[in-house]
């Protein structure tokens, strides 16, 4: 499939199959399609920061709450296994909880993990590539969760699809790892905001926390 | 402290609200000491660009001493008087590496609503709705600058705020406007909009090398403006002028080598397609008003290139395209890129090369920032450019 052209001088090897699924046989592939109850997502990010770093950073699952929404603590349990919790929303007393495990761990490349018992039912894998052309580090993130209660918590809580906060985790995840914070507007001043402000506050998914990022890493 | 609020469509308020406060390492309070009010200001006053919430502090044009820094900030001191560019670009992204600063993937607490109309998100901006980060901005007496590290650049000269003020957008935005239009020497350029950054980029056009600058506009004050930055001025609204006419006159019958868009989506037509979209963006079947857009393109030589600087935010209807291709043009346009600008322009401030704050015509105090933004849109009293005093009180 590679004859067609021969000068391509700085071409890299097309990848027979990539990662998280988006390639096979030098084709791309969409991510799996939401089916009985179950969904998914994949979502990607370009960051300028090596691999190993990243793979770290990721790895370090206490440090989740840093740049996750919602989760206010993740304590390891074991060598692979960890415990979560999660807000419900403003209220610091409403939480759910589970337990999840690293199924798969290949340092500098790959984590996989699932959940294993308590309020959420979701697996899901992280990998690590350098980006073509050696341009940093492509992340990209698939994840399979069931409506259970950690879906619909984020769902009606916080106002965000599940599928979009896996999305802003993995933004958050690139702004920490890049600039040591995540951008953040909460608790700025602002004039009155009225009925109509704090519909549309609600709408733009500003009702949910920002995860603190580099606001208590080093504090 | 004071600030002024955007409260709704023509309806801006100075207000009491909180003081700012350090919420990330990289950022700094500022004491402000000089801000303006902005041609993009106006998009948002008659409510063409979306997101935006009640009670929104405005402004994006601003320079001010170092008040408080956070923990991260260790290029900047308390008592530092600096200017700050209106993009905030977190310096350590693919874009910013790239030096396409308004780019910036990491400063934009709202990607995702940006994401959802353009496909990818730019930087944040202060003070330029939710979609842009819905960052506080800085017609107030205080602001936060997130990335302090990055974006503000330090005066340490005893130049007054007035000549340095406007490094924070419109010099660099005009100054861009003019590297855009990739100028030759001995190359003309057309100009539309003689309002501040149309002023700058006829400013950088000759800097750039133009031979001959065509001016357009209708403002006479601003025109006459154009004609002391060196410029050939046309008067749009004058009985029998024909713009392209015009253009083609002054140029040989060949056309400029570049054209400047400095007037956006807010465009003023006096022919039919001024009022046919009207009546679409009231309707929503569009929602930028694109007559120059369509002049710019029409009246540039075959091969030549379009400079944007004017913004526009949506959908624009009954654009030229077949004559962009048929000519050949290139089209670039964008956010200011600030960070390359702001440094190399300040010194041609300081080497008294150019005195940016020719163009002001109205210091006021914020108090009375709510009348002023009426006068701005309806370009009244021959207003050219308003910078407020955050601490002065209105004369009685
Ligand atoms: N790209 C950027 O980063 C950036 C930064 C700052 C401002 N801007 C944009 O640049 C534009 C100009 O800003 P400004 O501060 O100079 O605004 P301004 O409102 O003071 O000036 C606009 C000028 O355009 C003139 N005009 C209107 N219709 C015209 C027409 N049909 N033909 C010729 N001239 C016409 C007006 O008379 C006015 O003088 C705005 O759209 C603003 O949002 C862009
Ligand atoms: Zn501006
Ligand atoms: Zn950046």
């Amino acid at each position: 499939m590679d004859r067609a052209l021969s000068e391509k001088p700085t071409a890299e090897k097309v990848p027979q199959s990539g990662a998280a699924g988006v390639v096979l046989n030098g084709h791309y592939l969409p991510p799996p399609a939401d089916k009985d109850g179950k969904q998914w997502v994949r979502t990607s990010a370009l960051i300028l920061k090596p691999v190993s770093d990243l793979y770290e950073l990721w790895r370090d699952v206490e440090k989740a709450s840093l740049w996750q929404e919602q989760i206010v603590e993740v304590r390891a349990t074991g060598p692979k296994t960890s415990h979560w919790v999660m807000l419900t929303g403003d209220d610091p007393d409403k939480s759910i909880e589970w337990d999840s495990e690293v199924l798969n761990d290949e340092p500098g490349k790959r984590i996989a993990w699932n959940s294993i018992g308590g309020d959420s039912d979701n697996a899901g894998e992280v990998i690590f590539e350098t980006a073509p052309g050696g341009r940093g580090t492509v992340v990209t993130v698939l994840q399979e969760f069931h409506m259970s209660k950690l879906a619909s918590a984020w769902e009606t809580l916080t106002g965000r699809n599940p599928k979009q906060a896996i999305i802003e985790n993995l933004r958050h995840f690139k702004a920490l790892a890049e600039t040591g914070e995540i951008p953040r507007t909460q608790g700025q001043p602002h004039g009155p905001r009225g009925t109509s402000g704090k519909t549309k506050k609600s709408l733009y998914g500003e009702t949910i926390a920002t995860p603190p990022g580099g606001q208590r890493i080093a504090s | 402290m004071k600030a002024v609020c955007w409260m709704g469509t023509s309806d801006v308020q100075t207000m009491t609200v909180d003081d700012p406060k350090i919420l990330n390492p990289h950022d700094a309070i500022l004491k402000i000491t000089r801000t303006a009010i902005c041609g993009s200001d106006l998009h948002l006053y008659d409510g063409f660009i979306p997101t935006m919430e009640s009670g929104d502090i405005l402004g994006h044009e601003f320079m001010g001493l170092v008040e408080e820094v956070g923990k991260d900030v260790t290029n900047l001191r308390r008592g530092d008087r600096v200017v700050v560019p209106f993009t905030i670009a977190c310096g350590n992204c693919i874009f910013c590496k790239k030096k396409i600063w308004s780019a910036c993937d990491n400063t934009n607490p709202n990607a995702h609503l940006m994401e959802a109309a353009y496909g990818y998100s730019g930087s944040g901006l202060f003070g330029y709705s939710h979609m842009m980060g819905g960052y506080a901005g800085g017609q107030a007496q205080y602001v936060r600058v997130p990335f302090a590290n990055v974006g503000p650049l330090k005066i340490e000269s005893d130049l007054p705020d007035e000549k340095v003020l406007f490094l924070s957008d419109i010099f660099p935005t005009g100054y861009m406007a003019a590297e855009n239009a990739q100028i030759e020497e001995g190359d003309t350029v057309a100009v539309w909009g003689c309002g501040p950054v149309g002023i700058f980029a006829i400013a950088s056009a000759f800097m750039l090398g133009a031979a001959r600058v065509i001016a357009i506009d209708r403002l006479p004050e601003r025109l006459e403006m154009a004609r002391n930055f060196g410029a050939i001025t046309v008067d749009y609204s004058e009985e029998d002028v024909d713009v392209l006419t015009a253009i083609k006159d002054l140029t040989g019958g060949m056309g400029p080598d570049s054209c400047i868009d400095a007037v956006g989506l807010e465009a003023h037509s006096t022919e039919l397609q001024g009022f046919y979209d009207k009546v679409k963006t009231a309707v929503m079947l569009e929602t930028d008003r694109p007559s120059v857009l369509r002049q710019a393109i029409q009246a540039v030589r075959k091969g030549g290139t379009l400079s944007i600087p004017g913004v526009y935010g949506g959908l624009l209807d009954k654009v030229p395209f077949g004559a962009a291709f048929g000519k050949g043009i290139t089209m670039k346009m964008g956010q200011t890129n600030m960070h390359n600008y702001m440094k190399p322009l300040l010194e041609r401030v300081e080497k008294g090369q150019i005195d940016p704050s020719s163009i002001i015509s109205h210091r006021i105090t914020l108090d009375e920032v709510p009348e002023m933004y009426k006068v701005w849109r309806d370009k009244r009293d021959n207003v050219t450019k308003i910078v407020i005093d955050p601490w002065a009180e209105r004369a009685a």
